[in-house]
Formats: C-alpha cells, structure tokens, sequence
C-alpha cells in the first residue's frame, strides 16, 4: 500500500523576516518531510527562474515568504521581487499553472506563528486542487544538482 | 524600383559623404528572392545596394549590440526597429548621439511561410523563387517561370497584421509618409485568444509549440532585446536548466526567453520569422506587454525617458501588494 497523497511545497523564506525565536524554530526543525524550506538572503534573490525549476522538478505549490514592504532589510528588495514574482505568476497562469498554487505572504514583525498558518493554508488549497502535473518535465535529479 | 528605396540611397550616401555615420545598416536584395538580407554600407558608393520592400526579415536593431561602441551608426528604421532603439537606449547598450535614425513608415513584412503555404509551394521550391515583388495590395512571387500573385494583407506576418506602430518614432529623419495606424486594441489580439482557452487546452498548445524546439537559440539572435553576453542557457555551472532537447529544457527555454522580454518586447516578430521549426512565440510575449500595459501603464518604447516596469519598483506599489 502506497502511502496518501499529501502536496509536495517549496518555501522560499526570507532569513530576515521571521522575527520571533518559536517561528525560526519551528521552520528549522519541525517542518514535515513534505514541505522543502530554501532559505534566501531576500525575496530580490528569488529569480523565477527557481521557481520554475521547483515546478518542473514535481512541486504542487509554491510559498514566498519575505517581509512586508518598507520592512526589507536591504529597503527594497521585496519590492523588486514582487514585481517579477507576481508577473511571473500570471504568467505560469496563462500557460495553465493555477495562480493559487503560488503564494506569497508578507510577514510583519508582529505576526507570530503566521507561517504556520500560511503553510497550512496553502496545503489545504493544494489538497483540493490535487498534484499538479502540468509542466513536470524535469529529468530527476541527484545529489548536488547534476542529472541523475 | 519604389520611391522609398531611392529615397533611403540618397540619405545613406549623404551621411557617408559627409562623414555623420561610419556605417549605414539597411537591407540589400540576397540570395533568396522572398528575404532581403541585412546590409552594412561604409561607402557612399555603395549606397545603391540598400532596398526597401516587405521582404526584410529581421530587426535590424539587433545588430547595434554587436557593433564596436562608438562607431557612429545609420540605422534604417521601421516602426518596431525604431521603438527597439529606444529600448536599447534606455538600457545604455548604444548611446542615442552615435546614431542616426533614418524613419521608413512600414507596411509590413511578408510572411515567406505565409506565401509558400497560400502557394502551395513547399520550402525547397520556395527557395527557388526567382523573383519577388510588390504592387499596390499584392504580391507577385516568380517560380520556375510562372507568376503567383497573392494579397499583401493575407500574407502578411502575424505580428505586422496586429501591428499598433508601424511608423517610426523619435527617429531623425523620416522618409515617404505615413501610414494609417490600426487601433492599439487588436495589437493584443492573440494573446487575449490564447487566454479564453481553459488552462488544459493553454498548457497543451504551449506544451506542443514548444516541443518542436530543437533549441538553436535562432529567435535569440534574431531578438534586438537579447543581448547578454552569457544567456542563461548557456551556464552550466550551476545549470539554471535542462540544456538538452528535452520537454524539460525546451518549455523552460521558452518560459524564461519570453519572460525576459517583459516590458522589453517590441512585438516585431523576428524571433518567429527566424525559427526554424515556425513556433509561435508572440503570443508569450504579447501576454506580458498586455500585463505591463495593465498594470504599470507601461508601453514598450511608447517614450523616451520610460524605466521598464521591473527596474523602477517603488513603495507606492504597496498599496497592490500581491498575497
């Protein structure tokens, strides 16, 4: 017997906005074996690029996690990165990728045990939506990134 | 001989005689009678190479990222080659004093796909056309001694069909006249086709236009927008991507080359007059200019002094800050 299905998420997590001790604890430690956490200096940093290749790779939904606006340790970063993410969004949309599997949350300094909730949230979305099998073309991969 | 191409070798060879261009760029007849083929012109007495007709392929703005910087350069524009220039401009890739812009008001560019198929003549054929012409609304391809006529309108390229601009802009010098514009609505019009679809029929269209890709990066070097001297594709170490002729590698190739033209693409269609394979590729692109326009009010080379929309991010747009 195979196991139940449960969605497979990446979350791109900006290092700087999870402010309180429990959040970073529960992201560094206790997230289950479903959910990949890829850790980013900023939301900037996120070329879609990796996002594209999460989806290709055979993830079911994206979580972006990064600071609020004004509140980007590198001042503006986030807004850069909001800009191409959304964009890239739509996109993947008009080629057939749901919108809804791509989240974005804005983390304030005071929202604690937000993550959490956003990541239970998207994964019940994700559970209704089903595995996503459009544009999983990618070649599996191995240890370090080189093809298997 | 039309009055435009006489007017193009008299303005060419007056800037190379009197020293204001180091080289003019142009088209020229080639060996192919349905492709006219760029030309670089550095003396005045070769001036009467260049000709203008609705055979030029290409965007010859892509050319200004190859030159050395600083050789002062004629460019003869159409209405996408000129709104190219000024993309390039703004992005600092050739600085706007060493050119000088020569206008051409354009009818549009003939699809050769288009005339082999309403010809029913298949490529090797096609290629042996020994003449080809316009007069007035038609076309007038000569094969193996018989004449076919064909109307411009029907095998124009898609992109000059819905085209929003075909006079030139902020050029130096403009000659012939104007032509009628179509309204800006119907510029989107593939675009907005391709999105009535459900998602499953999108995915399958993509899925397909791309699989014929075998990936030799024609529609990049025929893109005035792709200039990096490394393409992502071309990393291997870390490898963004699958650089095989896989789905893989060919739908990310597609994914990524359209979304790095956002707010850049000038809709010229020389990326799909050069694929090999005649993939469609507007429809990505056309997409996202829609969105700029939507979004940021943002038009692709509509003014000089434009920032495309992912350089000029500002915290009023926390006010639409995306969930």
């Amino acid at each position: 017997m195979s196991e139940p299905w449960t969605p497979r998420i990446v979350v791109f997590q900006c290092q700087y906005c999870l402010f309180s001790a429990a959040d970073r604890e529960w992201m560094d430690t206790r997230l289950p074996p479903n959910i990949k956490r890829i850790k980013v200096p900023c939301t900037g940093r996120i070329s879609p690029l990796f996002v594209l290749n999460a989806i290709q790779g055979g993830v079911d939904g994206i979580l972006v996690s990064g600071c609020v606006p004004e509140k980007c340790h590198f001042k503006e970063g986030n807004l850069g990165a909001r800009r191409q993410l959304d964009e890239f969004r739509r996109f993947l949309n008009y080629l057939g990728i749901e919108s809804e599997r791509i989240r974005f949350a804005w983390i304030d300094v005071t929202e604690r045990g937000r993550i959490q909730r956003e990541i239970a949230s998207l994964e019940e979305t994700l559970s209704l939506m089903g595995q996503l099998e459009r544009l999983v073309t990618r070649s599996p991969l191995a240890v370090q990134g080189e093809a298997a | 001989m039309n009055q435009l191409t006489l007017a193009i070798r008299e303005e060419a060879a007056r800037l190379l005689d009197e020293g204001t261009v180091d080289v003019v760029i142009g088209f020229k007849a080639g060996t192919l009678a349905l492709k006219t083929q760029p030309a670089f012109i550095t003396q005045a007495a070769a001036a009467d190479q260049l000709v203008h007709n609705g055979f030029g392929q290409n965007n010859l703005a892509s050319f200004l990222t190859r030159r050395s910087d600083g050789e002062k350069i004629g460019l003869v524009c159409r209405g996408c080659e000129s709104r190219a220039v000024r993309v390039l401009v703004s992005e600092h890739q050739y600085k706007r004093e060493n050119l000088y812009l020569i206008g051409v008001p354009c009818t549009g560019v003939v699809d050769w796909r288009k005339v082999e198929r309403a010809g029913g003549f298949g490529p090797e054929r096609s290629a042996n056309a020994s003449h080809a012409a316009e007069e007035g609304d038609e076309v007038i391809v000569t094969l193996a001694g018989q004449e076919h006529r064909f109307q411009r309108a029907d095998v124009l390229h898609d992109s000059c069909q819905r085209c929003a601009y075909p006079n030139p802009v902020g050029t130096d010098v403009v000659l012939g006249d104007p032509v009628p514009e179509v309204s800006a609505q119907d510029a989107w019009s593939a675009a907005r086709e391709f999105e009535a679809k459900t998602a499953q029929e999108r995915y399958e269209i993509f899925a397909q236009e791309s699989e014929r890709c075998m990936r030799c990066y024609a529609c990049r070097e025929a893109c005035p927008m792709c200039y990096c001297t490394e393409c992502f594709v071309d990393h291997n170490f870390p490898r963004w991507m699958e650089s095989m002729v896989t789905p893989g590698g060919t739908q990310a190739w597609h994914i990524v080359r359209a979304f790095h033209q956002t707010g850049r693409c000038v809709s010229c269609g020389a990326c799909e007059r050069a694929c090999p394979m005649d993939i469609k590729m507007t429809y990505l692109t056309d997409k996202l200019n829609d969105d700029m326009q939507q979004l940021y009010e943002f038009e692709v080379g509509a003014n000089d002094d434009a920032v495309p929309p992912f350089a000029a991010f500002t915290l009023d747009d926390k006010k639409r800050f995306v969930r």
